[in-house]
C-alpha cells in the first residue's frame, strides 16, 4: 500500500514536473482528466441565484447522500479575468472556517497553483477538531455568487490521498486522522469558509516559523518530510466575501424553521452584506461581539463557557456532558444526546460588547429521531456532548436569521467580528 | 494563560525536563519538546507540575504531572491542531476510533471512556482541547486542574 502511493506520487511528478517548473501547473492536465471547458458564460449560473445579493441553500441528504445538518450552496468559480467558468454545486456553507476549498475531483477549469516564497508550488493542510484534514493546493480563482463577485481569490484545490500531479499528504497533515477530501467523507463538494475572520491563518502563518498549515509543494515534499512556509494574508486562502466589491462586511444565514420531527430537507438564503440591502439589515439581532479567537460566552447554570461560538459548518449542538447539562447520551448514537422527552437548555449567550440574552433550544432523542425517519436530513433539536464550550451548530440557525461579521469590517451594529441573531 | 505562570514560585526557562505522551511516565524521553521544536517553561505546585511547550506558529501545549512523575493530562491551544498522535500516544487509537464510530457527528470530539477523557474542539485559527485521565490525578485535585 505504502509503496503504491510512493509509485504513484513519483509518476506524478514526472508528468507535470515542467509544468511545475514552468509555473504553468494545469490541474486537468496534470491529474489526468481531460479538460473539458465547461460553462461558458461567467454569470451563467451566478452560483445558482442570478443577480442580487442571495443565493438559495438547501439542507438535504447532499451529494453522497449521507448528510445531516449541512447548508449547501453553488458556487462559480472563473480562471482570473477569464469567462472560463463552472458552477460547483453541493459546496457546504461554513461559518466556522474561512476560505473555498473545492475537492480537485470536481474541478475541470484550469486554474493557476500559487507558488510559495520558494517558487515552488503552494501546499495547504486545514486540519480540524475531530482530526480530519483536507491537503491540497493553493490556487486563484475568481469567484461569483448572484450578483457578487471576488477577483483572483486563493482557494483550496483538495487533493485526496495519493492524487496524481501533487505530492502526497505530509505525515504532519495526517497524523490526527482521516483524509475528508473525497465527496463521501466531506458530504459535500467543498467547503464554503464565511467566518469571523478575512484569511483562514492570519498572522500566525505570516511569521516565521509559521503554524502548521501551509507547505512548499515543490518536489522535495515527500510525506515523510515536507516543509513549512510562512504565507503573507494576503496569500492566504481568503473569504470570498472580504473580497466581494459591495457587500462585503458579513453575511446572513436566514434558515426555514424545521418541524420537532425532523425534515427531509430545508431551505433558506446565504445573503451576502450586513444593512447593505434592504434584505439584510440587523433589525432587531442583537450585536455578540467575540474576542480575537471568534469566541463569545455562554452560560449555563451559572457556569460560564467563555470559548464558545456559532457554526454552521457543526451539523448540532455542542455543549456540556450528560452529568452537568442533566440530558442522557444515547446508548448507540452515543456521540448524541437521547432525553427521554425534548428539553429546553436555556443559555444566555453574551457578547465581549457585554449584550447578554438567553436563547433556548431543544434537545430530543437523537436516536429516536434518526430510526423515525432515516431519509431525513434536517433536525432541529440534535446535539451531543461537549464538555469545553458550547457550539451552536447548525439547528441553530432553523428559524433563527444568524449575521456573522467579518474582523475589522464596518456594520451598522459596529465593526466585526461578532455574531448577531 | 499567562495568569498561570505569573506567580510562579519555581519557573524555569528554557529547561528541559523529561516530558511525555499522557499516562506515561515523566521520566521517559525529551520527545514532546523536541517534536514541536518549542520552548518550554516548567512549573511546581505543591501536588502537580506543569510543563508549557510554546511551539513553532504559536500552539501551546500543557503537560500536568502527578508528584508520582505520570501525566495525568495534557492540554492544547493554538492556531493550528498539535500532533495528537504524540500527545495522546497509547490513548490516541481512542480518538481516532471515537471519531470513526460516529460519521454523523460533525464538530467536536469528546471521548469518555473508564478513566480517560477526551475533548477536541474550536474552529479554524483557535482550536482547543484538553485530555486526562481521571485515575491519575492527584487525590486531592480534579479534572479541572487540566485547563
Amino acid at each position: 500500500m505504502r509503496a503504491y502511493k510512493y509509485l504513484v506520487r513519483n509518476l506524478g511528478t514526472f508528468g507535470c514536473v515542467f509544468a511545475l517548473l514552468a509555473g504553468a501547473f494545469l490541474l486537468p492536465s496534470c491529474s489526468g482528466i481531460g479538460s473539458a471547458a465547461s460553462g461558458g458564460g461567467g454569470n451563467g449560473g451566478g452560483g445558482g441565484g442570478g443577480t442580487g445579493n442571495s443565493v438559495p441553500i438547501a439542507v438535504n441528504a447532499g451529494p453522497a447522500n449521507n448528510s445531516l445538518n449541512q447548508p449547501l450552496v453553488s458556487v462559480t468559480i472563473c480562471v482570473p479575468g477569464s469567462s472560463n467558468c463552472q458552477t460547483i454545486t453541493n459546496v457546504l456553507v461554513d461559518t466556522g472556517s474561512t476560505g473555498l476549498r473545492v475537492l480537485a475531483t470536481q474541478v475541470t477549469i484550469p486554474l493557476l497553483t500559487a507558488n510559495a516564497s520558494t517558487g515552488n508550488p503552494l501546499g495547504e493542510c486545514v486540519m480540524f477538531a475531530d482530526g480530519s484534514f483536507l491537503w491540497g493546493s493553493v490556487s486563484t480563482a475568481d469567484i461569483s455568487m448572484a450578483g457578487e463577485k471576488a477577483s483572483s481569490v486563493p482557494i483550496q484545490i483538495v487533493r485526496t490521498t495519493g492524487s496524481v500531479g501533487f505530492p502526497a499528504v505530509p505525515a504532519t497533515c495526517s497524523t490526527n486522522g482521516t483524509d475528508n477530501g473525497t465527496v463521501s467523507a466531506l458530504g459535500a463538494n467543498g467547503i464554503l469558509g464565511l467566518g469571523l475572520f478575512t484569511q483562514d491563518c492570519g498572522a500566525a502563518c505570516v511569521t516565521s516559523p509559521p503554524a502548521n498549515v501551509y507547505y512548499d509543494a515543490g518536489a522535495a515534499c515527500v510525506p515523510s518530510m515536507c516543509s513549512l512556509v510562512s504565507v503573507p494574508l494576503l496569500n492566504q486562502v481568503q473569504n470570498p466575501v472580504a473580497l466581494f466589491t459591495k457587500d462585503n462586511n458579513g453575511v446572513l444565514l436566514s434558515m426555514s424553521a424545521v418541524p420537532a420531527a425532523g425534515a427531509t430537507s430545508v431551505t433558506g438564503s446565504l445573503i451576502f452584506g450586513i444593512g447593505t440591502q434592504s434584505n439584510n439589515s440587523l433589525g432587531s439581532a442583537k450585536v455578540y461581539t467575540t474576542d480575537s479567537f471568534g469566541f463569545y460566552t455562554a452560560t449555563f447554570n451559572n457556569i460560564s463557557y467563555p470559548q464558545s461560538f456559532v457554526d454552521s459548518g457543526s451539523n448540532g449542538f455542542f455543549f456540556l456532558d450528560p452529568t452537568s447539562s442533566s440530558v442522557p447520551a444515547c446508548t448507540t448514537a452515543i456521540a448524541f444526546y437521547c432525553p427521554a422527552s425534548s428539553t429546553a437548555i436555556p443559555v444566555t449567550t453574551t457578547g465581549n460588547n457585554g449584550t447578554s440574552q438567553v436563547v433556548t433550544f431543544n434537545i430530543a432523542n437523537a436516536e429516536t429521531l434518526f430510526s423515525a425517519s432515516p431519509t431525513f436530513a434536517a433536525f432541529g433539536n440534535v446535539g451531543g456532548p461537549f464538555p469545553g464550550s458550547f457550539d451552536f451548530g447548525m439547528p441553530f440557525f432553523y428559524g433563527r436569521p444568524v449575521f456573522t461579521a467579518i474582523a475589522g469590517a464596518s456594520t451598522p451594529g459596529g465593526a466585526g467580528p461578532y455574531f448577531a441573531y | 494563560m499567562s495568569k498561570i505562570f505569573a506567580g510562579l514560585l519555581v519557573l524555569v526557562l528554557g529547561a528541559t525536563p523529561s516530558l511525555a505522551s499522557l499516562g506515561q511516565s515523566v521520566q521517559s524521553v525529551h520527545q514532546d519538546r523536541q517534536r514541536m521544536a518549542g520552548e518550554m517553561r516548567s512549573a511546581t505546585f505543591e501536588s502537580y507540575s506543569v510543563h508549557e511547550i510554546s511551539a513553532a506558529g504559536g500552539t501551546v501545549v500543557r503537560e500536568y504531572v502527578s508528584p508520582a512523575g505520570n501525566v495525568f493530562g495534557v492540554v492544547w491551544e493554538g492556531p493550528a491542531m498539535p500532533d495528537l498522535s504524540q500527545l495522546l500516544g497509547a490513548y490516541f487509537p481512542h480518538f481516532r476510533d471515537s471519531v470513526a464510530a460516529h460519521p454523523h457527528r460533525r464538530g467536536p470530539v469528546y471521548v469518555q471512556s473508564g478513566s480517560l477523557v477526551i475533548e477536541s474542539g474550536g474552529h479554524m485559527r483557535a482550536f482547543r482541547g484538553r485530555a486526562y485521565l481521571t485515575n491519575l490525578i492527584p487525590s486531592n485535585l480534579n479534572k479541572d486542574v487540566v485547563r
